[in-house]
């Protein structure tokens, strides 16, 4: 697994994306239609760019383009549908993902039971069903966590800065030294609790500092827009000016690197799983399942493959959607 | 230069103490440093306070971290569960993870860079679409699962390599293994590559390039390509330690006896000194390299050097 | 003529349509000549100058008619190779912003010398020592020691210089230059145009020289081209050109420029917007910001009239030109 889940320099590079707000609203939509725009130079500006009423404000624009593009609308469906079966599992799948019949142990597929049965004889598609809501439960769960705590300490240091930024970006640095894997199989190694939230605590313990830093970022740039200074000048209190100004601009990127980051997380429970850290029977998830199913994959690889392929194409889907959401808000691009 | 590189360097040492503070922190007040010591047996509580004290366990966490550290840093990682020095642990399972990671790294530079300059130099066209998917499934499925995938295919269906590796563990042998470990990172490189390639590829100085007259070739190697690959050298330095990290898992695929090993051994039997010790050793890999890249960053971005 | 373009159009594909950015641009230039090519930001005079010089972004943007004769040969069907040997060689762009045009990570030596190496196969050797020359041709202060600093270590003026002198450095034919000063301090432009002006008069080069600035244009240039919505408007010699504009978009362009004899006067400003290229206007594009406006404005493209009232070569894109000379 690597540190940064995902290319972490496009995200802060993608921090500069213009801002929704009135003022600033015209600025987000130039650079994409501008024939001359990349021809004419920084400060022959986009030539050719329509009257102002043709100005859209950057969400508006983004979901324009989103609902137009397949990669958005397929990875949004694939999302929503594990969203349903993790509340419910039942409803395309009503069997107990418990009850197994060790007699059936490593058979192949018949009616009634698709995916086959694995090592210990339980039922592969119902156990791969009923998985979908602790991997879905972990990744939301554990992004929600580093999303809050990573926004809220990045976007502080970056917006006063001085002794607390310098603090924190050291703070970052020393949980950016020390390898995911490694501190989840220490730090869990210990746990005897076979509930969900050590692994969520854990993955937010490490994971706050790269979302830290990416709020950092884009507050830095979202302070430094000229509406910003403008509404300081007039008096805008430090709250109102980051809740009203700042936090609105700011959060884009964070919201890219979240929803591929919760992807990644999900693998991410699925490895510590394997190591035997991770979450443990009797909960039901892919990466316990997987790891069951490695010792005899020679024989019964469909009980390996069948919750692989489930959890590849939920952390895919999460992947694309964020891929998707960042393409349509960072115009550069195009 | 010289002031930026002890710049560097002073900014690691906080860095340093931190990381290693935090481990010696999670394995200590975490786990019970002496339940690995009575063997597979629960220890009694004479014999616990009686081995607490012999290793200096009663003091405060802070003076038993400062211990420690003196210890370490004149060369004494103390003693792993089975009486052997923590050091000479060291001294077999690190040239095999090395290996592993080099390989991983080269593998990681070479296909990376050169997927990414393929398709970011053709985007849009079929070749660039498959990659990208590629990069996409890799990126999706978990390294322990291509591992497995990989060993079953290669190892054991079609045969054309040993499912596990050997305890030489030699460069021929970890090359599939190099594979796995890298596979995520060089996907990673792939895309981050073709960005930005695609992003400097209408930069300024590369019309005036094209307006110099300059051949097509010269254009994208020296002026494209020396600019567009500043980030992905800082991705694949900041990587070395994830690799690292990750070799925990690969090495369990193909059981190499490798840091990862003695790691997961130590974890599995809380023998604290081989747990702190091999991960305090790769803190200080991951600094290092850290440090490298920065320098390298230097080199190749002039604007770094003289800021 | 040394560089003659014909009738020249090109567009942009954008997910929005069709930008026509230049439609139908003739203009021509002599060896020794100054045009000035005088427009707002969107009147496809960035566009026209990398079409001459071939490095249009394609896609998205499309040449779909018209030529380029530089010194009789049509550079539009040249192979790329051999367009490529002329790029550089006998015909060299200035850019804007020369902090974004030098590539940040190469020594200026490194890059003046890049010519010498690539189109005369000069040793490096004696190519730093030809870019050395030619930073000291353009007033660099310790050229030798400057040659081995990077773009971003010198200052603004000094690396603009160091453009001039890359264009310069294989003594071109023609140079394009791109609002070479818009991005200089006031005090600046003045030393950097005049050395421009220098050299050009000095090697008797053409001189392309785009801009939207009237000022830069009465000293240095000899015609100008005024450009609007991607054509040209009005071409003429520079001094009957400031005498009495043929169009009345060049007369608002010149009324609009504060001038000390008209002081305490009010400027005017030419109402409304450039004209979007997605939509340009039926008719003659300026007329919904004409003054002059009539109804067969609404409906008739204006061709480029000959105006024959002064001696000089001269033409005006306006249907009612003679009322425009008239004040």
């Amino acid at each position: 697994m690597p540190e940064q889940p995902y290319e972490p320099e496009r995200a802060v590079a993608g921090t500069g994306m213009g801002g929704q707000m009135d003022l600033a609203a015209s600025e987000a939509t130039t650079v994409e239609e501008a024939p001359g725009g990349p021809s004419g130079g920084p400060s022959g500006g986009p030539e050719g760019t329509g009257p102002r009423e043709k100005a859209r404000s950057l969400w508006s624009d983004a979901w324009h383009d989103l609902r137009r593009n397949p990669v958005f609308l397929g990875s949004a469906l694939v999302i929503l549908f594990l969203v349903v079966i993790a509340v419910r599992p039942s409803l395309i799948a009503s069997g107990n993902p418990l009850q197994c019949d060790l007699a059936r142990a490593q058979d192949g597929s018949r009616s009634g039971h698709p995916f086959g049965f694995d090592g210990q004889g339980c039922d592969v598609y119902t156990r791969t069903v009923h998985g979908a809501r602790t991997s879905v439960t972990v990744g939301v769960l554990a992004t929600l966590g580093v999303a809050l705590l990573g926004s809220v300490l990045g976007g502080l240091a970056g917006f006063f800065g001085g002794v607390w930024d310098a603090v924190l970006s050291r703070i970052t640095d020393i949980f950016f030294a020390i390898p995911v894997v490694l501190g989840g199989l220490v730090l869990l190694s210990v746990v005897t609790s076979n509930t969900v939230w050590p692994v969520i605590g854990f993955m937010v313990l490490l994971g706050w500092p790269q979302i830290s830093r990416i709020a950092r970022g884009s507050v830095i740039t979202a302070k430094q827009h000229d509406y910003v200074q403008a509404a300081r000048a007039l008096g805008a209190s430090d709250a109102r000016l980051l809740l009203r100004h700042i936090a609105p601009n700011a959060v884009a990127p964070v919201i890219v690197v979240a929803t591929i980051a919760l992807g990644t997380y999900i693998s991410l429970e699925a490895t510590l799983s394997y190591l035997g850290v991770g979450l443990k029977p009797p909960t039901v998830s892919w990466g316990i399942d997987i790891s069951a199913a490695s010792p005899y994959i020679r024989n019964a690889p469909h009980a390996l493959l069948w919750p692989s392929g489930a959890l590849a194409i939920t952390v895919l889907a999460f992947i694309m959607l964020g891929d998707a959401v960042r393409d349509a808000l960072d115009p550069k691009l195009r | 230069m010289g002031r930026y590189v002890i710049r560097r360097l002073l900014q690691m040492i906080p860095v340093f103490i931190g990381a290693t503070l935090l481990i010696f922190l999670m394995v200590n007040v975490m786990g019970d440093p002496v339940a690995g010591l009575c063997g597979e047996r629960q220890c009694d509580p004479a014999t616990a306070a009686q081995l607490k004290r012999e290793f200096g366990l009663d003091k405060p966490v802070w003076r038993q971290y400062l211990t420690y550290m003196g210890n370490v840093f004149t060369g004494d990682f103390g003693t792993a569960f089975n009486g052997q020095k923590v050091t000479e642990l060291m001294g077999t399972a690190f040239p095999v993870t090395i290996r592993l990671t080099v390989v991983a790294i080269v593998l990681e530079i070479v296909l990376g860079i050169a997927l990414g300059v393929l398709t970011g130099l053709r985007r849009g066209r079929p070749v660039d679409t498959g990659v990208l998917l590629l990069t996409l499934v890799v990126i999706s499925v978990p390294t322990f699962v291509t591992g497995l995938l990989l060993q079953l295919l290669l190892g054991v269906e079609w045969g054309w390599i040993k499912p596990s590796v050997s305890a030489y563990a030699t460069v021929d042998e970890l090359i599939v293994p190099g594979l796995v470990l890298a596979s995520v990172s060089l996907a990673y490189v792939t895309r981050l590559t073709r960005t930005s390639l695609a992003e400097n590829r209408r930069a300024d100085y590369v019309r005036t390039a094209i307006a110099k007259g300059l051949p097509r070739r010269r254009v994208v190697v020296r002026h494209l390509l020396r600019n567009s690959l500043i980030p992905v050298v800082t991705f694949i330095g900041t990587d070395v330690g994830a690799l690292m990290g990750g070799a925990i898992v690969t090495e369990r695929i193909f059981n190499i006896h490798g840091v990862g090993y003695q790691l997961y051994q130590g974890i599995l039997r809380q023998n604290t000194q081989t747990v702190v010790g091999f991960v305090t050793v790769l803190v200080l890999v991951f600094l290092a390299a850290n440090l490298l890249v920065d320098l390298l960053y230097a080199v190749l971005d002039p604007r770094i050097r003289y800021a | 003529m040394l560089l003659e373009v014909r009738d020249l159009h090109v567009e942009f594909h954008t997910r929005d349509g069709v930008a026509h950015a230049v439609n139908g641009v003739d203009y021509g230039v002599e060896a020794g000549e100054t045009l000035a090519v005088l427009g707002e930001s969107g009147s496809g005079k960035s566009v026209t100058a990398q079409a001459i010089m071939g490095i249009l972004d394609m896609p998205p943007g499309r040449i779909t008619a018209g030529e380029v004769l530089f010194k009789g040969q049509d550079l539009l069907k040249l192979k790329e190779k051999d367009r490529r040997r002329i790029r550089g060689a006998e015909l060299a762009m200035i850019f804007q912003d020369a902090l974004s045009a030098l590539n940040p990570v190469l020594t200026v030596g490194d890059q003046l010398g890049e010519m010498f190496t690539v189109h005369r196969g000069m040793s490096r050797r004696d190519a730093r020592a030809r870019a050395v020359e030619l930073m000291d041709r353009v007033r660099i202060p310790g050229a030798k020691e400057r040659a081995g600093q990077y773009p971003h270590q010198f200052s603004g003026g000094m690396r603009q210089r160091i453009m001039i002198a890359m264009a310069m450095a294989l003594e071109p034919a023609l140079i394009i230059a791109d609002e070479p000063t818009t991005a200089l301090d006031v005090t600046v432009q003045a030393q950097v145009m005049d050395l421009l002006a220098e050299l050009q008069r000095e090697y008797r080069m053409g001189l392309v020289l785009i801009t939207h600035d009237l000022g830069v244009v009465a000293d240095v240039a000899d015609r100008i081209a005024v450009m609007y919505a991607g054509r040209i408007v009005e071409s003429a010699p520079v001094h009957d050109l400031y005498k009495a504009p043929a169009h009345p978009y060049t007369r608002g362009l010149l009324n609009s420029v504060p001038r000390l004899d008209r002081k305490g006067r009010e400027l005017d400003a030419i109402k409304g917007l450039p004209p979007s290229l997605l939509h340009i206007p039926s008719g003659c594009p300026f007329h919904p910001r004409c003054p002059m406006v009539q109804d067969v404005c609404r409906t008739d493209v204006p061709p480029l009239y000959d105006v024959t009232e002064s001696d000089a070569d001269r033409g005006s894109a306006c249907h009612f030109w003679r009322e425009c000379l008239r004040g």
